[in-house]
């Protein structure tokens, strides 16, 4: 294990401004708003802060200051040594309940910046946490895999592994986007003797065999309509990415405007009128450009889960995970399942709806979500206790 | 008044500069190990495409060569609604006065250069079959053609500046031969302008639609109880391919191809890779050189409206509210269908008759998308019979049955 430093070389940094002085943009249709994907005007403006204003050492120091990082070997079953790269923030009292933090896509272990200062202090009767998030293997300053097949049961297995090699051997889990699907394989392959309970913003099942629309409420069908449009209008992504991520990869390499137009319309429109300001978006995006395995490779994953059967429409074993689950619901989520499609999916303990945020849950409504682990692991919670010695109260 | 204009390709050299910097420049991502063409482009392909582009490869020659084999023109065309496009064309008569008007129409990835195999082919004359006077329009967005600035530019309106086009230049009737976008747009010739102007319409890309007991009720019960051919089975296992592991391009640039755009427009190795793997997957292993994907794809990055705009047509077609309905009227002029193998959606031969009035049917054993690049005799071959004297579509142009007046004069 070593401690981490986010240090970006000066030559990675000015040969970004080189490119993006010599970016060639696009024209745009005539009042085509955000129907078509990102406005030029956006992308103009960011790539403009980008290459000139926005200082990658400030926030670089930031985040250093921030979070503690460091970098361990982790021994992937099949696939040898990856370097992994995470954030490992104890409780004060150091005594806090082991929390792993799973990122998705496009997201990163930035995620869990401003949740991590909330879960690891808490006031008075809130439970406090030991945080770890982890950078998926292929994001952010972790090693990627180098052969095909890394899938659902892989990123597990390196989170649950990190976990072990931190000395907790019984910890919970939160997880958004893929990192749902991780945490809920966690749940399933590691849950009882490990994982202990899993929280998620995004609880999703395929619909079970016997559907039958006319029992739904309302309030989920809209849910579900929700889900049907993101499907028509909104996974262009993810059908590229889950069929040709190379193909796209070498745009997303070679293009700072490419891979900012590519992320920035999905930190838009995913999440619920969150207010980015330019630094933040570049900031994000940076993570992607400077990334240790490089932006292609965190596209990768979405093949690999569509062509092992564990997709997102999938489970890896008809078997459902018997730990106490919780979920928040976001009214900007992607998609919505009705309530009794949640058995196919966990045993679900705690259920929080809130009236703002979307997607990027721990980023949008940090107090929302670090609020919602408080009711569910902390004193007359659901979950209370799950980790033996481990409470979150001194 | 629409005046047309000699058209040279000439790519300003501070193009070509700017290009070689961006190719100076290139960051290249990794690629897992033995991945091959199932992830995508092979890096090994890019790298090497990429080297020549920067170093060997000789834009000014290949445009010399552009220039000199095929006689390209532009001119300005009002689209109701919309602006005035400068459209770039091919245009070449053949020295048959009576040949038969032909339009061709391209697709994605597609552009004008993809006439340049097949128009020697169809203007040669000959007592044996007929010949054809050729206009290949580069599509509105694509190669030197302006494209629109407005929402809204579909099916409808690409049909209306090729059809205005072929009258501008005189050809008042005429023939239509489309493949990719080139089907819709051509059908859509033929539903508009069909019977009065458009006289028959072949493809290669049929995109049929299952038959109808109520349409169709003695095709529908032959369908049930024939066997497929070794053709169509073949067939359908290709489309189901294409529909599982080949449409991430299409979803995206039918939702969000200004997105998308961003990285076409900026990177010629995202441009190079995007457009490549459609060039090697959609064809029947067509020995490629490096140089003729390089000037496939320089078209498309020196393109003057950009490469963006060329993938917009997608999402217009897919948003345009008459899409659901546009198999709707048939139309009634005669058509001709020519089969490749290697195309990306085949469906059962007896399906071809939902399309319209179906007189010509060809099957081949080789072959893919881009049937007039890859194929071009075979294509030609088709189109002579077709139209040829004793073809379905003879003399369907008055006057204009594709032979010397000796010929007509003896029949």
């Amino acid at each position: 294990m070593s401690s981490f430093k986010i240090a970006i070389s000066s030559a990675a940094l000015s040969a970004l401004k080189n490119r993006l002085e010599s970016t060639r943009f696009p024209d745009e249709l005539d009042d085509s708003g955000w129907e078509y994907g990102v406005p030029l005007a956006d992308i103009k403006r960011l790539v403009a802060r980008w290459r000139d204003g926005f200082d990658w050492r400030q926030e670089e120091q930031k985040l250093n200051d921030e979070l503690p990082q460091y970098t361990r070997e982790i021994e992937v079953d099949g696939f040898g040594v990856l370097d992994v790269h995470y954030v490992h923030k104890k409780s004060e009292s150091g005594q806090g309940i082991p929390l792993l933090f799973s990122h998705g896509w496009p997201g990163s272990f930035l995620e869990s910046r401003k949740i991590i200062p909330l879960l690891t202090k808490g006031s008075g009767g809130d439970p406090v946490f030991d945080v770890v998030a982890l950078s998926l293997p292929g994001f952010g300053f972790s090693e990627g895999p180098k052969k095909k097949g890394f899938s659902v049961p892989q990123y597990a297995e390196v989170a649950h592994k990190l976990m072990l090699a931190l000395g907790y051997t019984e910890y919970v889990t939160q997880g958004g986007d893929v990192g749902s699907r991780i945490t809920a394989e966690m749940a399933l392959h590691y849950g009882g003797e490990h994982s202990k309970a899993w929280h998620t913003n995004v609880i999703y099942s395929p619909p079970p065999e016997n559907d039958d629309l006319s029992s739904y409420t309302a309030f989920e069908k809209e849910g579900l309509a929700r889900g049907e449009e993101f499907q028509r209008s909104g996974s262009g992504y993810l059908a590229q990415q889950s069929t040709k991520p190379q193909t796209l990869g070498y745009s997303l390499a070679d293009s700072p405007v490419g891979l900012l137009a590519w992320i920035y319309e999905k930190l838009v429109a995913w999440s619920d009128n969150y207010p980015w300001t330019d630094d933040e978006v570049l900031t994000w995006v940076s993570i992607y450009w400077f990334s240790r395995a490089g932006p292609a490779a965190s596209i990768r994953f979405y093949y690999e889960f569509a062509h092992s059967g564990q997709g997102f429409g999938t489970r890896s074993s008809q078997a459902v995970p018997t730990i106490p689950m919780g979920c928040s619901l976001f009214p900007k989520e992607l998609v919505r399942i009705p309530k009794s499609w949640y058995p196919s999916v966990g045993n679900v303990v705690f259920e929080a709806e809130h009236d703002s945020g979307g997607h990027f849950a721990a980023h949008e409504e940090p107090e929302l979500l670090v609020g919602d682990l408080r009711k569910m692991f902390g004193k007359g919670g659901p979950a209370f206790g799950v980790v033996p010695g481990r409470s979150g109260y001194i | 008044m629409s005046t047309e204009v000699t058209y040279t390709v000439s790519i300003p050299e501070s193009k070509l500069d700017i290009l070689r910097q961006k190719l100076a420049l290139v960051e290249f991502p990794d690629e897992l190990e033995n991945s091959q063409w199932n992830y995508g482009v092979p890096l090994a392909d890019i790298k090497r495409l990429v080297a020549r582009w920067k170093d060997g490869y000789d834009w000014r020659a290949e445009e010399s060569k552009l220039n000199k084999d095929l006689p390209q023109f532009t001119r300005d065309i009002d689209v109701d609604g919309f602006e005035t496009l400068n459209i770039h064309y091919v245009h070449q008569k053949s020295p048959v006065t009576n040949a038969i008007p032909l339009l061709f129409v391209h697709g994605w990835p597609g552009n004008f250069i993809e006439v340049r195999k097949i128009l020697p082919l169809l203007l040669q004359s000959s007592p044996q079959f007929p010949s054809f006077h050729v206009v290949a329009i580069g599509l509105p967005g694509y190669g030197f053609s302006e494209g629109s600035h407005k929402t809204g530019f579909a099916a409808e309106q690409y049909a209306e500046v090729a059809h205005k086009l072929m009258l501008l230049l005189g050809y008042n009737e005429y023939v239509t031969q489309g493949g990719d976008w080139g089907f819709l747009i051509t059908r859509t010739i033929a539903q508009k302008y069909g019977g009065k102007h458009s006289k028959a319409w072949h493809t290669n890309f049929p995109a049929s639609t299952p038959l109808q007991f109520s349409s169709n009720p003695i095709l529908y019960l032959q369908h049930l109880v024939t066997p497929y051919t070794e053709a169509e089975k073949a067939g359908i296992e290709r489309s189901k391919w294409f529909a599982r592991e080949g449409r991430g391009y299409f979803e995206e640039q039918a939702t969000k191809p200004q997105t998308l755009g961003y990285s076409l427009a900026d990177s010629p190795v995202g441009l190079l890779a995007w457009i490549y793997e459609k060039l090697v997957n959609w064809t029947d292993s067509y020995p490629w050189t490096d140089d003729e994907v390089l000037t496939w794809i320089s078209i498309f990055y020196f393109s003057r409206a950009g490469p963006a705009a060329s993938i917009r047509i997608y999402y217009e077609v897919m948003h345009s509210k008459g899409f659901l309905q546009s198999s709707s009227p048939k139309p009634t002029i005669p058509l001709g269908v020519s089969q490749f193998p290697n195309e990306l959606r085949i469906t059962p031969r007896k399906f071809h008759h939902n399309l319209g009035k179906l007189v010509f049917q060809a099957e081949h054993s080789s072959g893919g998308h881009f049937a007039a690049y890859e194929r071009p005799e075979e294509l030609v071959g088709d189109l002579r019979k077709m139209f040829g004297k004793r073809g379905p579509a003879f003399g369907v142009v008055p006057g204009k049955n594709g032979y010397e007046d000796r010929v007509n004069a003896n029949l």
